[in-house]
């Protein structure tokens, strides 16, 4: 069976044969397809000069091209900045404003940022700062100063953009393996089996991480399983006591469950990665790739998740504090797949927040991260669950932290914060700036739950 | 065309089309993405192969052998240049290592091979297989360290010292006096577009389509390191994706491209990857930089001195972060020293307005803890110090110099008056506070050729070597031939970025917009002449307006002119001594407020202003955004660029955009620019400066003094990230 790649491409169907499916889209956009609107200034999804937006079901979602393979194209609708028209034929009303507002300079970031402002307004997103802030904080510019961007959004924001059309490709209903190397499964009893004949392949949600493989490390997988289309793996579920997110959903498309449950999340997330990031990156790749200074797995940490793991020898469910073993090595077997992550709710009594230290606001790696869910019950701290990461090897709970907290209070569990971490030197943060930093989150967090509303937050610029 | 006496009235006074806030002309291509930059010419080289550079893993020392074997053997692979099967190669002139090391490594990252293959995948594949042995040598990497090893070095403009008076014994008398040192690390451009080139032979005639600001240096450098002719090199960058002095030259995917096509037999572009270019391209250098001034207690200034450090490969240049310090304040006695040592880190060069960028983040910093020191107003302390005539050579006058009026109008502009003293406003969380500092940079001007055409549409089309990095070029150089012509924009097509085309001023230390526009005045000049000559006018009454020629009674299209052919004139503007005679610089004031997270002293700028009196504005729409834009990466300088260095192995080591952190959207806020209405008849026919480099020069120092009036801190050691403030933070209230 060899099946090509099909997506929609500007409003034309696309085939893909003769070109491997860990191409990255950027590569094929520039060198297979020619079209050269779209620019790579860093591989690696720092700077959005690559921005393309892939229209989903009503939506324009801005992506990188430049981490995103061929093959998790496959049934979807990209378009590029070449692929935008206004009435008449000429430039499209964003491209208009962007000109006349003076927003591009020496023009090379100015694709992506174009494309980044499509979605923005695709989306009904409004001419408020902070909104135009959000959105745009994955496109580096070094030329404008910014502020004829952002007047060129405030424009942007106002206009009535027409909507993505409707999909030209039926959905394919059956799984699909692209060079023999790309699988792209429809059931959890596929990716299983594939999952089981293949053990050397790498799972792929979003890419975000494992596409660097292939634009930035020179070391395209040799297989992957791509997990998008296998909908076991997509279900996002809210009952009464718990939340369970699907390991292949998107950080975009569970923000809203796990904003509406931790509403401390909701800060948290929106300077997670960029808008790029969120729209292709998946919590479940975030716990899988096991990085140390992962955003995501102090938080499941502190919330108390649970892993559903899956493989052909059945399913079990684990802790998420017994998944992460050392640097980059989890518990998951060789067989094994992340099916969904759950996380109870809070109870009566608890409290959960978190933070995100890095040295740039926007589009950074954290230095540290830390959660916390605490438990409060007639004054005392009956229970507490912190957790943090860029301490150690691997995202980690601080239990002598959290047992000195529960005995003797938080000077105690500041005082403990040393025994619980030796983290490393690096250009993010010196090992004692690390353990400072985790030290004044848990006053932070003192202040918090003393006095709502007195500490400080980050959400205001 | 000589430029050597003022200019009265021109053409260019109108003002219908120079100074009005047009859009870019190239706008509507860079939104669309249709401008081809240098990787993108697949119309020219259809069949272009793709090389990958591969970057020296020392820093210093030699390569014993290279094992191509595998690499060559690898799929799609065509060729591949080493310095050992390169030929006999030169060294550009403007380039301190060479662009192809081996078998000596002169610094990290340094390029010692190119892949060429089928597919950019190939390429990159072989790249990986190439084993390389390598005899490290022991290098020089800290700057500090090597301090007293420091040469005096000047530049070919710039003596490494300069001194009027007894600065010592001054200094010495001095009743209030600062001795203190400052840093600032090394920066990288960053530019978005990373440094590329496509290249092609046509026998022994090269055609190289490059990234790149100045093409007539980056033809003869070419030539040089080649062995050829210059003749034989067709260099082409109409479009750049941004520069900042790090695409003066060329670099090594200009000259590696060249000799991968005449390897591989077919035309080769190379890209290089984001990570090479933080230590195969140059970078800002880091200075130290110490600065003494002494006064009187009224703040009349006595002595000033000004001491820079900085550190470069062998036969490398100085940072002249002394410049400003000779030309800016009052003061009877004087000394600045330019001290080099040798390093082996990267190639340090020029980076938006070199010398005066660190040095006023230096400078400024110091008047302010002086003005304090003084109990003066900071704003008042510059005032009382302003001089109209150059302070080493008194008999030389400044052509304009407006820096009191910047200063004033700021002041007002900003509500300065509202200033506390340190640690006195608070706004919930935030730490407030007030900063300035004075903007300086210098306004050289450089020899400028243009050729305009005129077609019997009534078309004129301007050719000129000049490029246009992101700046604004097509389109002043446009408005400038429209003014001249009496033609709408429309009517005016502007082509640029070629060595075919007349040697232009090019773009870089803030000289480009002037000079290139003054060339285009003078063949413009020069067509009008043509025209009129051609159409039987009178020369003496002949005007130019709404595409029509009047003389008399008579009206006839321009267009008319060139009825039985083509007029193709060509002209240079060249500049007599004026600038001597004349100090020709451009002021401005800076002004910003901060807010310190008075837990964790995280920064967050709230509002920048800057005036600036810069000769006339050619655009005020394209010079807004280029003042903004360098304010912007002086805030960038001010709060987060560093190149970190690993001492141990000489390289730096944030060598990427996730780790090299540049401002995003959220770090800037509100800015504003009042250009002061001036117009210098000593600068050239236009009367214009440039202001692409005013706008960073003094606005990380202006955001320092912000931080002190908010924290009470006074950090000395770029950039000012929290680290440096914690440990002093006032304790919340």
């Amino acid at each position: 069976m060899a099946d090509n790649v099909r997506f929609t491409l500007n409003d034309c169907p696309v085939e893909i044969a003769g070109v491997s499916p860990m191409t990255t889209l950027l590569d094929w956009l520039r060198d297979h397809r020619g079209l050269r609107g779209t620019k790579e200034g860093c591989a690696e999804g720092d700077c959005g000069a690559c921005t393309v937006v892939l229209e989903r079901e009503g939506r324009r979602d801005a992506v990188n091209a430049c981490i995103a393979l061929l093959g998790q194209l496959d049934g979807q609708s990209v378009r590029t900045v070449e692929g935008l028209r206004g009435p008449g034929g000429g430039p499209h009303p964003v491209q208009v404003a962007m000109a006349e507002a003076d927003a591009t300079q020496c023009g090379f970031c100015t694709p992506g940022f174009v494309m980044s402002a499509l979605a923005h307004a695709s989306n009904g997103g409004t001419a408020d700062p902070d909104a135009i802030h959000e959105a745009l904080a994955g496109n580096l510019c070094r030329c404008t100063g910014y502020r004829p961007i952002v007047e060129a959004m405030t424009r942007i924001a106002g206009l009535a953009v027409e909507p993505p059309s409707a999909p030209l490709l039926s959905p394919r209903t059956t799984s699909a393996a692209f060079d023999g190397a790309f699988f792209a499964p429809r059931s959890l009893d596929e990716l299983l089996a594939l999952r089981a004949a293949h053990p050397e392949a790498l799972l792929l949600a979003g890419g975000t991480d494992l596409g660097l493989l292939a634009s930035r490390e020179r070391k395209p997988p040799k297989a992957v399983i791509h997990l998008l289309y296998v909908p076991e793996l997509a279900v996002i579920s809210a009952s009464a006591d718990q939340i369970t997110i699907g390991a292949a959903a998107t950080y975009e498309a569970a923000a809203p469950t796990l904003i509406e449950a931790f509403p401390a999340l909701r800060a948290y997330l929106s300077r997670l990665g960029s808008r790029q990031i969120r729209n292709m990156g998946t919590i479940g790749g975030n716990i899988g790739t096991a990085s140390p200074i992962g955003d995501m797995p102090p938080v499941l940490l502190a919330l108390e998740a649970s892993l559903t793991l899956v493989s052909p020898r059945g399913t079990r469910e684990i802790p998420l504090d017994d998944f992460f073993l050392d640097y980059r090595k989890t518990e998951l077997a060789p067989d094994e797949i992340i099916q969904s992550l759950s996380m109870p709710r809070l109870w009566e009594g608890e409290t959960f927040h978190c933070d995100k230290v890095s040295k740039r606001r926007d589009q950074d790696i954290s230095t540290v991260a830390g959660a916390y869910r605490v438990r409060i019950r007639n004054g005392r701290i009956e229970d507490a669950r912190l957790a943090f990461g860029g301490m150690a090897a691997t995202s980690r709970r601080a239990r002598a932290t959290e047992a000195a907290l529960l005995k003797d209070g938080f000077a105690a569990a500041i005082a403990a914060v040393e025994s619980d971490f030796k983290p490393l030197d690096d250009w993010r943060g010196s090992a004692a700036y690390r353990r400072q930093v985790a030290a004044n989150l848990l006053r932070r967090l003192e202040l918090r739950l003393a006095e709502p509303g007195r500490a400080l937050e980050v959400e205001a610029l | 065309m000589k430029f050597d006496t003022p200019a009265t009235t021109n053409p260019i006074d109108q003002l219908k089309v120079v100074g009005q806030p047009v859009d870019r002309i190239d706008g509507r291509f860079k939104t669309t993405g249709t401008a081809p930059y240098a990787y993108e010419r697949h119309d020219a080289a259809p069949d272009a192969a793709y090389g990958h550079v591969l970057g020296a893993a020392i820093a210093k020392g030699r390569i014993q052998s290279m094992d191509l074997a595998a690499a060559k053997a690898a799929p799609g692979v065509l060729a591949i240049v080493t310095a050992e099967n390169a030929g006999k190669l030169g060294k550009g002139e403007y380039n301190t290592a060479r662009l192809l090391g081996g078998p000596e490594i002169q610094h990290y990252h340094q390029a010692i091979a190119l892949v060429v293959a089928e597919t950019f995948e190939q390429a990159r594949h072989a790249a990986g297989l190439i084993k390389v042995e390598y005899a490290p040598a022991k290098g020089a990497y800290d700057l500090a360290a090597s301090r007293d090893k420091a040469k005096p070095a000047g530049t070919d403009d710039e003596p490494a010292d300069s001194s009027v008076g007894d600065f010592d014994g001054a200094f010495g008398a001095a009743p209030v006096k600062l001795d203190a040192t400052y840093t600032t690390p090394d920066q990288a451009h960053a530019m978005m577009e990373p440094h590329a080139s496509t290249a092609a032979w046509n026998g022994d005639k090269l055609s190289l389509w490059t990234s790149n600001q100045m093409i007539a240096w980056s033809v003869g450098d070419m030539a040089k390191t080649l062995g050829i002719a210059k003749d034989r090199i067709h260099l082409m960058s109409p479009y750049v994706g941004g520069g900042f002095g790090g695409k003066l030259w060329v670099r090594a995917d200009a000259l590696l491209a060249a000799l991968g096509a005449r390897a591989a037999r077919r035309p080769v572009k190379v890209a290089l990857q984001r990570p090479l270019m933080f230590n195969n391209t140059t970078h800002r250098p880091a200075t130290i930089q110490r600065l003494r001034i002494g006064a009187t207690r009224d703040g009349t200034i006595t002595a000033i001195g000004h001491d820079s450090w900085s550190g470069d490969l062998p036969d490398g240049k100085p940072e002249t972060a002394v410049l400003q310090t000779r030309l800016l304040y009052a003061g009877a006695n004087r000394l600045t020293r330019l001290r080099l040592s040798e390093l082996d880190l990267p190639e340090g060069n020029s980076m938006r307005a070199p010398g005066e960028a660190p040095g006023m983040m230096a400078l400024e910093i110091a008047m302010d803890e002086m003005a304090e020191k003084l109990g003066l107003d900071p704003v008042e302390f510059r005032i009382r110090n302003d001089t109209q005539v150059d302070p080493e050579s008194p008999k030389r006058k400044f052509s304009q110099r407006q820096l009191t009026e910047c200063l004033r109008t700021g002041a007002e502009k900003f509500g300065w008056a509202a200033r506390r003293k340190p640690m006195q406003a608070r706004d919930g969380r935030w730490l407030v506070g007030l900063g300035m500092a004075a903007a300086y940079r210098g306004a050289p001007v450089m020899k400028s050729a243009a050729r305009v055409r005129l077609d019997a549409r009534g078309i004129v089309t301007v050719e000129t070597d000049m490029t246009d990095i992101g700046t604004g070029s097509y389109t002043i150089i446009a408005q400038t031939a429209a003014e001249m012509m009496g033609l709408p924009l429309q009517k005016v097509v502007v082509r640029l970025g070629d060595s075919t085309f007349p040697v232009s001023a090019g773009s870089g230390g803030q000289f480009g917009a002037n000079s290139s526009t003054a060339g285009v005045y003078a063949a413009c000049v020069k067509l009008r002449e043509a025209v009129v000559k051609k159409l039987g006018l009178n020369a003496a009454d002949a005007q130019f307006v709404d595409g029509e020629v009047r003389s008399g009674s008579r009206a006839i299209a321009l267009g008319d002119a060139a009825k039985g052919g083509e007029l193709v004139v060509e002209d240079a503007i060249e500049f007599g001594d004026l600038a001597k005679k004349y100090q020709q610089s451009t002021f401005g004031a800076h002004f910003v407020e901060v807010g310190v997270d008075a837990a964790t002293a995280e920064v967050r700028l709230r509002r920048m202003l800057v005036v600036c009196a810069a000769g006339r504005i050619l655009n005020p729409k394209s010079a807004r955004s280029q003042v903004i834009g360098s304010m912007t990466m002086g805030a960038g300088a001010a709060l987060m660029e560093e190149l970190a260095i690993d001492a141990r192995h000489g390289f730096f080591v944030n060598h990427d955009l996730a780790h090299y952190e540049v401002p995003v959207h959220a770090d800037i806020p509100h800015q504003e620019v009042i250009f002061l209405d001036e117009t210098d008849p000593m600068s050239s026919p236009m009367k214009a400066k440039g202001v692409g480099e005013l706008g960073i020069c003094g606005v990380a120092a202006a955001i320092a003094n912000a931080i002190h009036n908010a924290t009470g801190i006074r950090v000395r050691d770029y950039p000012i990230t929290l680290d440096k403030l914690l440990k002093d933070m006032p304790l919340p209230a």
